[in-house]
């Protein structure tokens, strides 16, 4: 026996060793060393990923923290800091058991005091970690790797909440967890990921370098997730606010990779030799979101005429430079990324440019050519110009729009307060729930109040069934389209570049990851 | 001249009590708030009101502006609530590039500005005459931006000679902080200097139809001596003025240079602050502007003694 088990070692080291040889090429071309230089189009709010939904903060804290799971390349749940977890029969208790050797940057280990505390702050500040937490009845550590949670009814939102990258459940030390309350942003950024942050001199640079004792998974990168290694000595993140300078810094050498271009930059760059475009997508499908709490729009029938009257392609065309690279049209609510939960459906009332219907719609709603206030910017480009054609198709149609310009800041304040406003622009991003869909909460701005929709939204919080789940998301798209709480658009993509120099980047994810990359120089 | 300055100095205050309290009331009076921006897209409207509660920003607008004298007064300007340091170190740590940047321009828009108005002066109605104004001309009209993303287009992506955008810390690495300083030190340099060479000229062309220049060149002086050193020295007044204003434009007016440039000088910090809605660090970049500004003016009027011997201030 013990012969034998020797034998198959050897066998096993052969077979090994011979795999090693022929595998291909790219693997060992894969070098330790170098800065990459990214640029971005500015500052980070704060580093602390449990205070705030801003993309930019979400890009860099997941290279410092990584939370208990992350997502694959379906956009579904995978263990990260979690080593397994179990769900007992009724549903209502989930126990995590954590990785064993898991160093903080600190060089402290990672033990469960330490998920608790992170996680409960994560639960009263972040838009996901509260809407966990309203359905959870106590969090709490039973060893130094085991953690459970226990629910006060059936979840469906455990797992993808713990795994979304925005706003995320990062695993911060304890002191630090405890030490800053969930509203107050924390200022001490010690995380487990496989960089750390060194330096950051804001309007200059944020220095991120590698995290020698990262302890890696051991399976292959997969998504957002799996194994994780640091090639790179440094990453040094730029903020660059003027974009055509971005574009000039990429062509030069000057930075290696540039985030949220200007579309038409996207010629120049495919003839540079030295550098490459990279579509990236999902970015953002364009949204019109109705103020349903007070004014004109409460009206659905109001709502529906807007729906039926818009050509979306033509608008499309237009934001994306008239390339067709950078649109797709989908009347999905999950963009098609998001394979779980994209929907293929026929029949629904999208994109209809029924002139006739929308002015009977018109007319029945009784509208006497009020102004509806149409709040847009010029900050993003895209919406201003997706606004300003909007407004152009739905005066044809016999509309009164008023549009208001203003800057960003602007907009999201006014949005907030149900007086100011009917409609207002913006993108919706990735959502990897049927439960993250804002649009469809009563607490994000528009306030979809809707007892119809809210119903289905907390039956999707409960069911557990993956089959029934998509039954039930079938079901709330079309409630979307007859209640019409925000127009969809088309899907919009994004531009960024990379010096031909930057391998091993993972394009089909929404925001860049530089762990797994590497510099050929 | 000691009363002057003291009396000089002691009106600065009211100036900055007037620039304090009007920069106070306009960043509040524009829509939107620092947290909706900083919490980003998704963030509710309860999760918003949590965290101004704990920046203070729910207290009412006079409580807040008799916070912000009492701590100016204290020589303190305040927290900044995106960059979590105080506003004093933010300002200070872009001082630096915006001062070389301002040097760099000015000593740019001097070397073309001066010269090239006397040379039109001097040869007035002449092709040189034309050819410098028409120059200046476009100095005025072209736009800042413009010119610098042309620059940078021509310079260094296809030419390669120089980098496209950043800063280097002049102390620390001059070789390469001259480099970078090169492409935002002509453009906003060259736009400048427009305005310095029209004074130039016209200040000269005024100077040398005075008599005492005609006396002069009955007296036989040379041309050069009678246009560069009599005309040229009593020429100067107006000009330094127009350098000493333009100085000044140049401490908080580089915003677009510097954001196009991508150097972490004051005017990118406050157009940040202001689209951030980071009130305290728009308060303190104004008030340190302005008080600059203030300052450049005195040291302007106490320069003309210097050039113009006739100019007494007692």
């Amino acid at each position: 026996m013990a012969r034998r088990a020797c034998w198959l070692r050897v066998l096993t080291a052969f077979a090994m060793v011979a795999a090693f040889m022929i595998a291909p090429g790219p693997a060992d071309a894969q070098k330790k060393g170098g800065v990459l230089r990214v640029g971005n189009l500015g500052e980070p709010p704060s580093l602390d990923a449990h205070w705030t939904t801003a993309s930019i903060t979400e890009t860099l804290t997941n290279h410092i923290y990584e939370g208990l799971f992350s997502l694959d390349r379906d956009n579904k749940p995978i263990p990260m800091l979690a080593e397994s977890y179990t769900v007992s029969k009724d549903g209502l208790t989930y126990v995590f058991k954590l990785r064993q050797g898991v160093k903080f940057h600190n060089g402290k280990e990672m033990t469960s005091d330490d998920v608790v505390a992170s996680l409960t702050r994560w639960g009263k500040q972040s838009i996901y970690g509260k809407a966990l937490f309203a359905q959870v009845a106590e969090l709490r550590a039973v060893d130094p790797l085991t953690v459970q949670m226990q629910l006060k009814e059936k979840s469906a939102i455990v797992l993808i909440s713990l795994a979304v990258p925005n706003n995320f459940g990062a695993i911060y030390p304890k002191e630090i967890a405890e030490k800053f309350a969930p509203e107050v942003k924390v200022t001490e950024y010690v995380g487990t990921g496989p960089y750390k942050l060194a330096e950051w001199k804001p309007d200059q640079y944020i220095r991120m370098v590698r995290f020698d004792d990262y302890k890696s998974r051991n399976e292959k990168p997969n998504g957002y997730g799996g194994g994780k290694t640091a090639w790179l000595d440094e990453i040094r993140w730029v903020p660059v606010p003027e974009v055509a300078t971005r574009v000039a810094q990429v062509e030069t050498g000057e930075l290696d990779f540039a985030d949220d271009l200007n579309l038409d930059a996207y010629d120049r760059l495919k003839g540079n030799a030295n550098a490459r475009p990279i579509v990236s997508k999902p970015y953002y499908w364009l949204v019109a979101v109705f103020n349903k709490k007070e004014g004109l729009m409460t009206n659905q029938k109001l709502r529906q005429a807007w729906q039926a009257a818009i050509d979306i392609e033509p608008i499309m065309k237009n934001v994306a430079g008239g390339k067709k690279e950078f649109y797709r049209m989908d009347s999905s609510l999950a963009p098609a990324e998001i394979t779980a939960w994209h929907t293929k459906m026929s029949g629904l009332p999208w994109n209809e440019h029924n002139r006739d219907k929308a002015k009977r719609l018109l007319q029945e709603a009784g509208y006497k050519q009020e102004p509806i206030r149409f709040m847009t910017t010029q900050e993003y480009k895209w919406m201003y110009d997706f606004a300003l054609l909007s407004k152009q198709q739905l005066e044809d149609a016999g509309f009164n729009i008023d549009l208001q310009v203003v800057d960003w800041a602007t907009l999201v304040k006014r949005r907030n307060n149900s007086k100011e406003y009917d409609v207002f622009t913006t993108g919706m991003g990735a959502f990897y729930d049927p439960t993250h869909h804002i649009y469809l909460t009563a607490s994000w701005p528009g306030w979809t109040t809707d007892e119809g929709i809210l119903k289905v939204q907390q039956e999707l919080a409960r069911e557990t069934d993956p089959k029934k789940r998509m039954v039930l998301w079938e079901q709330q798209t079309r409630q979307f389209y007859e209640k019409v709480p925000v127009i969809r658009y088309g899907d919009l993509f994004g531009l960024r570049a990379a010096r031909n120099t930057v391998k091993g980047f993972n394009e089909s994810v929404e925001r860049v990851r530089f762990y797994n990359v590497w510099l050929e120089k | 001249m000691l009363a002057y300055l003291v009396r000089r100095l002691l009106a600065v205050i009211p100036v900055m009590a007037v620039v304090v309290t009007v920069v106070f009331f306009l960043i509040h009076l524009i829509p939107g708030d620092p947290v909706s921006v900083m919490l980003g897209p998704d963030a509710t409207p309860t999760q918003i009101e949590g965290t101004r509660k704990a920046l203070g920003l729910d207290g009412p607008l006079l409580g807040q502006l008799l916070g912000f004298y009492g701590r100016v007064l204290r020589g303190d300007l305040g927290q900044s609530y995106f960059l979590d340091r105080p506003v004093t170190t933010a300002i200070l740590e872009r001082a630096e590039p915006t001062l070389v940047l301002m040097a760099c321009a000015l000593l740019v828009a001097v070397a073309i500005g001066v010269p090239s108005g006397i040379v039109a002066a001097a040869h007035r109605g002449s092709i040189w005459d034309r050819v410098l104004m028409i120059g200046s001309l476009l100095g005025v009209c072209v736009p800042g931006f413009w010119l610098s993303l042309n620059f940078i287009y021509l310079f260094a992506v296809r030419l390669g000679w120089l980098p496209a955008a950043g800063y280097a810390s002049l102390f620390s690495e001059p070789g390469t902080a001259l480099r970078y300083m090169v492409l935002p030190a002509v453009s906003l340099g060259f736009n400048q200097s427009a305005l310095i060479a029209r004074i130039s000229r016209s200040c000269m062309l005024e100077a040398l139809q005075q008599d005492y220049v005609r006396t002069a060149r009955a007296k036989g002086l040379s041309y050069r001596t009678v246009t560069y050193v009599h005309a040229f020295r009593n020429a100067l007044v107006p000009v330094v003025t127009v350098i000493g204003v333009t100085t000044a434009v140049l401490i908080g007016g580089a915003v677009i240079t510097e954001i196009v440039f991508n150097i972490p000088g004051l005017g990118r910090l406050v157009i940040s602050a202001i689209l951030r809605r980071d009130y305290p660090v728009v308060q303190g970049v104004v008030l340190v502007t302005a008080a600059t500004y203030v300052l450049i003016n005195l040291g302007v009027d106490l320069l003309y003694a210097f050039i113009d011997p006739r100019i007494r201030y007692d």
